[in-house]
């Protein structure tokens, strides 16, 4: 193939294409030098008087997710055809607001937490940090605090994986062992070597409620939302107001700062009303027809204060019921002595969830780790 | 190379009864082209497969799949020693006299779909299905496969493509996909298709039907697809339930017999329940036009 960039004729369609690469990096887009060279090897087997082959070989080499589409349809609209669209652009990710929250609890190991050696003066201020309601506390206590989320959100579920790995009191026969040692005893298979199912990382789905009742928690559980995700992959994570969004990539980034500054630009709706059923009908609708709940242990995180529609809170749990591994519900407010799931939206709730468990202090987000780490399986629906 | 344009491409897929639009036929055409893999996303049911499996038709080449699911492993992807007949070998020949490498050797070896792909005398096409069903581990196997195209199998050492096989990975985005692979591969998604093209699709898949049943059934469908539903139909589920239609000897729609065969178009109860009665003869009414 000839290369493109010494045509001279071809010479603009280069420009263009590199100009157009710029255009769409701006737009968030990840288009490295890989796919500017695919894209105009790709135009040079095309017929260039075909707008619409064009287009599709642009986006074909250019694009990679299905998110992405929009940004480059408008993105080819105003360079190539020059039409007057408005922009899309991503925000971009904020640097990490340098010096304002590290002072109190950077995350990463204080001297107090390597290894087992652990202060009594910090033990026992952890101690009494564990049992403070996260909407008591102080801005040095949560600074503290964040770091000990950390800490806690390693637990996860497991599943038995396909997998098989040597293992002297396994049950399946590893037979590629054993035609080996068959070799020196002519054929017998008298040593017998077993192999047996690893365990591998179950996918944990979190899905975080945070409305105007949820405000004094939603930052803590996001924190923990942000340090699960980084536990490990098949960490989904999404958050819900009056509308779900999803904040997986967002909470990608390792810095906990620059991840909720992230996650915070993503959702418009902080701090608003509740609609638990239409947000969870939004994620069965896209998440979970696409089978990202199959196998899954789901948590919601959520006080349960509807304002919607308790029936739809009801049918939609019964669906994501049906596909997940397990569900968990977290509400902080079941911390509290006098409660009872009688808010509409939880008692609509409860029939589906496996475990409840109240997150809201520390000690409560150390037994979710728990009951996530130890769950079986689903309750007989 | 075989095509040399992309209308001449659309042609043979056509003549193989797959009608694909100028996007997908491009996404083809220029993978071929550009000898890299294509990734094709979409809903289910939007034939993802079956334009494997119709690419592999318009190229007289054949076809191996590998349908991906959680757990799968090298052993049944890529490689897998027949033990049994090497213990058997053992035996025959007599304690002693086997060595290693005699028992390592290719006759012993079982072929799974990418091995297979890649020992290929011939062209063939590669489809690897529902690779988001696939652990991550295996996609970074998969990674390795698709840049050096070749395979090491420890005992006999690397076997590398004789020729490159013609890769086409679908997948149903329950989860994103590596970065890494996506770069290896062409991208398109596939949305449901415009009415006046499923028409032609369901006319070209169920020989013989009545020309009214193939319009007001994709009609039906675009309309099922517009309402808030747990899962709209996808084209093969239109193209099942028009055959089913047209086995019965019906000429057009009618609520009779939407109701009693609406079960091959929607595939859960809770959809099935919201479309009856005056929805459904709605409907029915909306696709009689």
């Amino acid at each position: 193939m000839a290369e493109p960039s010494t045509a001279a004729p071809q010479h603009a369609v280069v420009r263009h294409v590199v100009f157009f690469g710029r255009v769409l990096r701006e737009g968030g887009l990840e288009v490295g030098p890989r796919r500017i060279a695919d894209a105009l090897r790709g135009l040079d087997a095309i017929d260039l008087s075909r707008q619409e082959d064009v287009y599709w070989t642009l986006r074909q080499t250019l694009v990679a997710r299905r998110e992405d589409l929009e940004i480059f349809d408008r993105a080819f609209h105003a360079w190539f055809l020059r039409l007057a669209t408005q922009p899309v652009l991503r925000p971009a990710q904020p640097p990490p607001p340098a010096g304002e929250r590290r002072k109190g609890g950077a995350p990463g190991p204080g001297p107090e937490l390597d290894g087992g050696e652990i202060e009594i003066g910090t033990w026992s201020r952890d101690e009494l940090l564990r049992t403070r309601d996260f909407a008591a506390m102080t801005a040095d206590e949560f600074a503290r605090a964040r770091v000990l989320i950390e800490e806690i959100a390693v637990g996860r579920p497991r599943r038995r994986s396909h997998r098989l790995r040597p293992d002297r009191r396994g049950s399946a026969l590893d037979v590629r062992a054993l035609v080996r040692a068959s070799l020196a005893t002519g054929g017998d298979p008298v040593v017998r070597a077993y192999r047996s199912r690893a365990l591998a990382p179950r996918k944990l789905v979190l899905i975080l409620d945070i409305s105007g009742s949820m405000e004094a928690y939603a930052r803590a559980l996001l924190l923990y939302l942000h340090a699960a995700r980084g536990s490990g992959r098949g960490v989904e994570t999404f958050a819900f107001g009056t509308r779900l969004t999803r904040l997986t990539p967002e909470l990608a980034t390792r810095n906990a700062d620059a991840a909720l500054a992230a996650a915070s630009k993503r959702v418009l709706d902080w701090s608003g009303g509740t609609r638990i059923g239409e947000s969870l009908k939004a994620y069965n609708d896209e998440w979970g027809r696409r089978a990202l709940t199959r196998g899954a242990v789901v948590v919601v995180l959520s006080d349960g204060c509807e304002r919607g529609d308790p029936a739809l809170v009801a049918s939609e749990m019964a669906r994501l019921a049906r596909q997940a591994f397990a569900i968990v519900w977290v509400n902080p407010l079941k911390g509290h002595p006098e409660y009872e799931p009688l808010t509409g939206g939880m008692r609509a709730a409860f029939a589906h969830v496996d475990r409840l468990v109240s997150g809201h202090d520390l000690a409560s987000l150390e037994a979710l780790g728990t009951v996530l780490a130890g769950i079986e399986r689903r309750h007989a629906a | 190379m075989v095509f040399a344009s992309i209308d001449e491409l659309d042609s043979a897929l056509a003549s193989a009864s797959y009608l694909a639009d100028r996007g997908l036929a491009t996404a083809l055409y220029l993978s071929l082209q550009l000898e890299k893999p294509l990734l094709l996303e979409g809903e289910a049911g939007v034939g993802k497969t079956e334009a494997a499996k119709a690419i592999a038709t318009a190229l007289g080449a054949p076809l191996i799949r590998l349908q991906c699911y959680e757990g799968l492993d090298i052993a049944h992807a890529v490689y897998e020693w027949n033990y049994a007949r090497q213990l058997l070998h053992i035996r025959a020949a007599q304690a002693g006299t086997v060595d290693e490498g005699e028992l390592f050797g290719r006759e012993f070896l079982i072929r799974r779909p990418v091995l297979e792909a890649i020992e290929s005398e011939e062209q063939v096409v590669l489809l690897i299905d529902e690779i988001d069903r696939a652990d991550e581990e295996f996609e970074a196997f998969l990674l390795e496969v698709l840049s050096d195209f070749q395979v090491t199998v420890p005992e006999l050492g690397t076997i590398a493509a004789r020729r490159r096989p013609y890769v086409i990975l679908t997948s149903n985005r329950t989860r994103e996909l590596h970065d890494a692979l996506k770069r290896r591969c062409l991208y398109h998604w596939i949305d449901h298709p415009s009415v006046a093209r499923e028409i032609q699709i369901v006319e070209l898949r169920v020989p013989g039907v009545p020309e009214r049943l193939a319009e007001q059934a994709a009609r039906f469908a675009a309309e099922l697809r517009s309402l808030d539903l747990q899962k709209p139909p996808g084209l093969a589920e239109t193209i099942d339930w028009v055959r089913a239609l047209s086995a019965l000897g019906r000429q057009e729609l009618d609520v009779e017999n939407v109701e009693a065969t609406l079960g091959s178009l929607l595939k859960y109860h809770e959809d099935l329940l919201a479309i009856r009665d005056e929805a459904l003869a709605g409907l029915v009414a909306a696709a009689r036009g």
